[in-house]
């Protein structure tokens, strides 16, 4: 077993961290689209707060890393099909809606004044 | 009028306690502890004034962590890496914001957050 001072050992850890905090995040939008009210909202989130917080203790390096598998399968089964995105995001309705236009474009009022020859 | 509703409790308590007075066994005795029962405040207990609870109560609560502009989430407030999830979502539903996963690990503190949502031009 390594033991906590080696620097893949805290190199490891850290990862595992990054993985269960971006986990936790998506966990909790995913929650948050599935719950049409609020207050359901508010129990569910704090029993996947409870989940989360049940194995805060584990040391073991193998085992963390099934319980973060274990709970990212689980949130790809549960993940809702239409999810709420920002408009303005990536995949929201109004992105690139109005991009700016290149410079060097410039638009020319004069709508029914141009001459035609 | 909650002095004279008080009054008329501990009147009322006088009568019941009087009243227990026979089952003693011997009466000077009981009545000397009857008469220090009633006189010692917290004895009887008295209920607090409800708007001075409610300060008081609403005191600790802020005395609790110290909110300063400079916090840090979790040296400071003292907050798990999983609150500072939560509170990096509050934001985002707050402010009508998304942001994406790779930068939201990074606000740590409120310092951070409140420069990301300064500068991005879509928060509202």
């Amino acid at each position: 077993m390594s033991v906590a001072s080696t620097a893949a050992y805290a190199a490891r850890r850290a990862a595992q961290k990054e993985r269960v905090r971006i986990l936790y995040r998506r966990a909790l939008k995913d929650t948050l689209n599935w719950a049409v009210h609020r207050h359901l909202f508010y129990e569910d989130a704090s029993n996947l707060r409870e989940r989360f917080d049940a194995n805060k203790h584990v040391e073991d390096l193998n085992t963390i890393d099934r319980l973060i598998a274990d709970g990212e399968a689980n949130y790809n089964k549960w993940r809702h099909p239409d999810p709420y995105i920002v408009p303005w995001a990536p995949g929201g309705s109004k992105f690139t809606r109005n991009p700016t236009p290149p410079s060097g474009i410039e638009i020319v009022y004069n709508y029914g004044r141009e001459d035609n020859d | 009028m909650a002095a004279v509703g008080s009054a008329l409790l501990k009147h009322l308590r006088l009568r019941v306690q009087v009243q227990a007075v026979p089952r003693n066994p011997s009466y000077a005795l009981s009545f000397s502890a009857i008469r220090r029962r009633f006189f010692s405040e917290d004895v009887r207990g008295s209920f607090l004034d409800k708007s001075e609870v409610a300060d008081r109560v609403i005191s600790v609560v802020k005395n609790f962590q110290k909110v300063t502009p400079n916090a840090n989430f979790q040296s400071d407030l003292g907050l798990d890496s999983l609150d500072t999830v939560e509170i990096v979502m509050a934001l985002e539903e707050e402010f009508g914001f998304e942001i994406p996963d790779n930068e939201a690990d990074k606000i740590n503190s409120i310092n951070l957050a409140v420069d990301f949502i300064a500068s991005h031009p879509q928060a509202k």
